[in-house]
């Protein structure tokens, strides 16, 4: 296992409890999302998996260690580990789009060329390289989004959390960043870890959802079983993906015949419509088919 | 222009510029050999020079829009101006330019504090022209590693470092407060205004603090352990170019030495 938590408990020092025995596996390439309302403890689990935070009870393990909070421990846990912050004013700090993604490897003592190698590379991944030389303030919040996914890019981790990549992006950035996200995993085998109130974009880019409600684990698995469960995703404040909404609806209310998985991407939901139309209304019971859409 | 419409100019310029791609130390030399020149000059001719030359460098060959340059320059001039009118007036000794007889006292006008008040105008403006070539040719980063390079405190050079940064972004968030209270009447009116002013001073404060805290975590992910380094890789400065600047240099001091003196009345 990559991640193992044991019973993680975290309490604030103003006395919220934020996270209540929260015990979770990660395993190395996985792409898991990790959902929850406002203030359910999200962005407190991922600080504490590069040891922003330590827990007040309970273990983290990476690679079978416990994790240390030593100085040196804490300095290879982050170069394996990297962090892009939800608002990247908060992470870019350097007057130049190279000097702050160049911070990351010079504090881990890479010779300059090394370091600007690595730059180069980081910032042609997520395609910023025209802006190199820029400051921080010249670029948009997608372009600075980016620019921060490169900064991390750049200290070469072998798992990248994120927390809120596609928030206030507008959809053609989102998608950009979704799928800059996937190549990293499939070509790069690098493990990802976000936290998104995005429901519509789970599917499409996590092969594990893990769902936080006040600070205990509500449901883990695929996104398919959990986004199924409808009754558990409507009592932890969440909703469906709007295609799997649709099927719902159309299960429920038009007994339409529709697997116990839902379908969540606009390809499932295809096929399943193609399947429907091929095996014919005529399969439905008799009663029904007056109710439903297709019967004219 | 609004004011913070000139400092996101001028920082946009430093990054734009033709000249922004060579050396900040040939730079630099060159800014502040010429201000050193400049302000112990003590006639009009060697200001002029030296207004003219960084004034041509800057509008030829950095490609700096003449009426931003003008922007820049109106509100000092016009300083300088008021301040200089009174040196003029008020300051001098020896031989009267003219007299004026008023009830209670003989107002005199002297001829070396004309001289004076003249000097100083120019001299006001050549320096000024020396800081805008620097300040408009030599990004902040440039000046920083500069800084570095030349044994400047850490402390003072990260500090301005961060500073520089966040400016940027309170500025927005500042002028984002401002213009949400403009949308909800926060300044119809003098009383209004100046508690409108408050909050945001208030406010932003605050957000300060929080900004502060976030960034040092953001910092620390990334491996801080309270020594920013950065990297460098500036332009060397080329030996023709600063051999070139210390012949202007000497060419100048003996300029200034040839013109001392010279009076304007």
């Amino acid at each position: 296992m990559l991640f193992k938590l044991e019973n993680l408990s975290h309490r604030y020092s103003d006395g919220t409890l934020a996270l209540k025995e929260i015990s979770l596996n990660f395993a190395k390439g996985d792409r898991i999302a990790l959902l929850g309302t406002n203030g359910s403890g999200k962005t407190t689990l991922l600080n504490h998996l590069n040891g922003i935070l330590k827990p007040t009870s309970g273990k983290i393990y990476f690679e079978d260690k416990p994790l240390e909070y030593d100085a040196k421990s804490l300095l290879s846990l982050r170069k394996r580990v990297g962090f892009v912050f939800q608002d990247p004013n908060d992470q870019l700090f350097a007057s130049t789009v190279k000097q702050d993604v160049a911070f990351g490897p010079l504090n881990l003592g890479y010779a300059p060329d090394h370091v600007k190698k690595l730059v180069d590379d980081a910032l042609k991944t997520v395609g910023m390289t025209e802006f190199t030389e820029k400051p921080p303030h010249f670029l948009s919040l997608g372009q600075k989004k980016r620019v921060a996914l490169a900064g991390v890019l750049a200290m070469q981790p072998e798992v990248i959390i994120m927390d809120e990549p596609t928030a206030n992006l507008d959809p053609r950035a989102i998608s950009e960043i979704l799928h800059l996200l996937l190549h990293l995993n499939t070509e790069n085998g690098i493990t990802l870890l976000l936290a998104t109130h995005d429901v519509d974009m789970v599917p499409m880019f996590a092969n594990k959802m893990v769902i936080l409600d006040k600070g205990r684990v509500a449901s883990e698995g695929t996104p398919k079983e959990s986004f199924s469960n409808t009754e558990l995703i409507r009592k932890v404040n969440l909703r469906s993906p709007r295609i799997a909404h649709l099927f719902e609806v159309l299960k429920k209310e038009d007994n339409l015949p529709i697997d116990e998985l839902l379908p969540l991407t606009i390809s499932e939901a295809r096929k399943e419509i193609l399947e429907l139309l091929n095996s014919g209304i005529n399969s439905m019971p008799e009663g029904d088919k007056r109710k439903t859409a297709y019967t004219r | 222009m609004a004011h913070s419409d000139i400092y996101a100019h001028i920082d946009r310029s430093a990054y734009t510029n033709l000249l922004a791609k060579n050396s900040p130390i040939t730079k630099g030399f060159f800014a502040l050999s010429a201000l050193i020149i400049s302000v112990s000059s003590q006639s009009i001719i060697v200001p002029i020079i030296i207004f003219t030359i960084t004034t041509v460098l800057l509008l030829r060959f950095a490609k700096i829009k003449a009426h931003f340059y003008l922007d820049l320059l109106i509100y000092p001039t016009a300083m300088a101006a008021l301040s200089c009118l009174f040196i003029a007036l008020f300051f001098g000794y020896g031989q009267a330019l003219t007299q004026i007889n008023l009830p209670w006292f003989t107002w005199t006008i002297f001829k070396n504090g004309i001289t004076m008040s003249v000097n100083t105008f120019f001299r006001v403006e050549s320096a000024l022209s020396c800081l805008y070539f620097l300040v408009l040719t030599t990004s902040i980063t440039d000046i920083f590693i500069t800084l570095r390079r030349f044994k400047v405190p850490r402390v003072v050079v990260e500090l301005s470092l961060l500073i520089y940064r966040y400016i940027f972004v309170l500025l927005e968030i500042s002028v984002k407060m401002n213009t949400a209270q403009k949308l909800r009447l926060g300044n119809s009116g003098l009383i209004k205004r100046m508690r409108s002013v408050a909050l945001v001073a208030g406010n932003l404060f605050i957000r300060t603090l929080e900004q502060g805290e976030r960034t040092f975590v953001a910092m620390n992910a990334r491996g801080y352990d309270g020594n920013i380094r950065v990297l460098e890789d500036l332009p060397k400065p080329k030996k023709a170019a600063i051999f070139g600047i210390v012949l202007f240099d000497i060419i100048l001091a003996i300029a200034i030495f040839l013109t001392t003196n010279i009076g304007v009345v």
